[in-house]
């Protein structure tokens, strides 16, 4: 994949811009609102390294800006390229709303499917019951990584196991480089 | 002929112990009852086509070994294609003059109708694509009705049965191609890795070859290899079998590194009194040192005395004056260069804290 290490060097980059970026307008903030600047330039960050190549980066986004007041921040955090990116995330958007017709569809057919499953499990041999009931595990288990991956809900297996590999690859990034600039700045602090 | 040919039909009928008679003892008939009334339509080149054939299969079938004894009939060419396909079959045929003529002969005038120009009709044009097949069977049927050696009837039946089983093994591979073509079609959208326009699936040995188990076996693998990637980047899963288990760790990986991130904003957060971290302090006074990218030794001990004194000003109200004299460091083109050379003196900075295991660590993530 690419490598971890420009990885690191291109989200510090933009995470400081964009930090930059959002605190030039607003001097005081609680601590809160500073931890949401924070983590929200650190994703954003992160997301528009990807350029919405991949689709959690712009699932990202889309949440970022679907609520108003994180809209602008948002916007302005990202800078002058925003206008490009939301564009892009945008008609992606809409792919998601035609998704989430077919998620609930999904959903109805699934519950169908279910109760008659549950049925016919009494009648069959050991071997074929084992089969079913790991086939469910794997199933609860995809539904729960669909829900920590951002944007995950309406892909299906191959590529959400592809997703999970780059998230899981950024989120180590990001931990990364935030835990050093935390200890920097407390051993700076502490002297 | 017409007796004949329904001595044929009859011995189809009575062949109970193939198992292709099935449905194609019905095709049979009726490309047998084609071949049948082609005669009184294209009466007098069928007739001809007969008469000739006939000498010609005859002497044939006397002499197996020459290929020399081919006679020249209205148009040379196809029938020397034909018999050069006949053949194989005719060394079989040694044993019976009369039935083998004639299945020879309907042979004969089913190619032959695909070779001449469109004077039969279209019917007996579609016919040689499966008489071919058909008519080998035709010939082993009343192989066996007749008191024939079985040496002859296994030679019969094997070329037929090797024949049939190849034109099913084209089939499916035809299947296999055009359902990987576009299973293809479909995953090229969805993943820009693999650009090949077909999936040469090979069915192993007791799996369906069915079109749809194919791609459904290319699918699974696909997931599987995915799948042990990811266990090779989330740690300790490469020893777990099982995809439920290794999903756990995955889930409980991801989770745990999202609410490191929650954690480390908070820390953050409550360390710094702005946002804008110190880095700009952090940096300023190297500025005029970071002419070379390769520095990183240099810089670490140039970074640790100057901490107390960084850490003095900032407790100050005088970061804002850095921030203003540094701002424009910011905004120049440089910027880029020296922020990544700047970040890395800070997280060997790091290093110089730590052990120095540490430190080659982070040198190596840089």
């Amino acid at each position: 994949m690419r490598s971890p290490s420009s990885l690191k060097q291109e989200f510090l980059k933009r995470w400081m811009r964009g930090l930059q970026r959002c605190t030039s307008s607003k001097k005081d903030m609680n601590v809160l609102e500073r931890k949401k600047v924070i983590k929200l330039s650190a994703d954003l960050a992160i997301a528009s390294a990807r350029n919405g190549t991949t689709s959690w980066s712009r699932a990202l986004i889309a949440n970022a800006s679907r609520d108003n007041d994180n809209r602008i921040l948002a916007e302005r955090i990202l800078g002058p390229e925003s206008d490009i990116l939301i564009k892009r995330v945008s008609t992606s958007v809409g792919t998601v709303s035609c998704n989430r017709k077919i998620r609930s569809k999904k959903i109805l057919k699934r519950s169908c499917n279910s109760v008659r499953r549950v049925r016919k499990g009494t009648h069959l041999p050991q071997k074929v019951l084992a089969k079913s009931i790991a086939k469910r595990l794997v199933q609860k288990r995809t539904q729960i990584l669909k829900r920590l991956v951002p944007g995950g809900e309406f892909m299906d297996e191959l590529s959400l196991i592809e997703e999970t590999l780059d998230y899981i690859a950024y989120l180590r990034a990001q931990v990364d480089v935030m835990r050093c600039i935390a200890s920097a700045t407390e051993l700076i602090n502490h002297d | 002929m017409e007796p004949n040919l329904g001595t044929i039909v009859r011995s189809i009928s009575i062949g109970p112990n193939r198992e292709e008679t099935g449905l194609e003892s019905l095709q049979f008939r009726e490309e047998i009852h084609r071949l049948m009334t082609v005669p009184p339509e294209n009466g007098s080149s069928f007739t001809e086509l007969l008469q000739l054939p006939e000498t010609q299969a005859m002497e044939l079938l006397h002499s197996a070994h020459s290929d020399e004894v081919v006679p020249v009939p209205l148009s040379g060419e196809p029938l020397h294609g034909i018999n050069d396909d006949h053949k194989s079959y005719l060394p079989s045929f040694n044993g019976n003059l009369t039935f083998p003529s004639n299945k020879v002969l309907i042979e004969r005038a089913a190619k032959f109708s695909v070779f001449a120009s469109g004077e039969h009709s279209p019917e007996t044009s579609s016919v040689p694509s499966d008489s071919s097949a058909n008519l080998e069977k035709v010939k082993s049927e009343p192989a066996e009705t007749d008191s024939n050696p079985n040496s002859s009837q296994l030679l019969v039946s094997d070329p037929a049965v090797n024949i049939k089983n190849q034109r099913s093994e084209k089939r499916k591979e035809r299947e296999k191609k055009g359902k990987g073509c576009t299973k293809k079609s479909k995953i090229e959208i969805s993943q820009d890795a693999e650009k090949l326009p077909y999936v040469h699936v090979r069915a192993r040995r007791g799996q369906a070859t069915d079109s749809h188990s194919l791609a459904e076996r290319a699918r699974r693998e696909k997931i599987n290899a995915r799948m042990k990637l990811l266990q090779e980047l989330v740690p300790g899963c490469s020893k777990i079998s099982g995809t439920a288990l290794v999903l756990d760790e995955i889930i409980n990986h991801v989770q745990s590194l999202q609410r490191q991130v929650e954690l480390l904003s908070m820390r953050l957060a409550t360390v710094n009194p702005r946002v804008d971290f110190n880095l700009d302090s952090l940096f300023a006074p190297e500025s005029g040192s970071l002419a070379d990218s390769n520095f990183h030794s240099m810089v670490s001990p140039l970074l640790w005395p100057e901490i107390p004194f960084n850490g003095n000003r900032q407790q100050h109200q005088q970061q804002w004056n850095f921030d203003a004299l540094h701002r424009p460091l910011w905004g120049r083109e440089e910027d880029n260069h020296t922020f990544i050379t700047m970040e890395n003196s800070l997280l060997n900075y790091e290093s110089a804290n730590s052990a120095s295991l540490h430190s080659n660590q982070l040198k190596m993530e840089l």
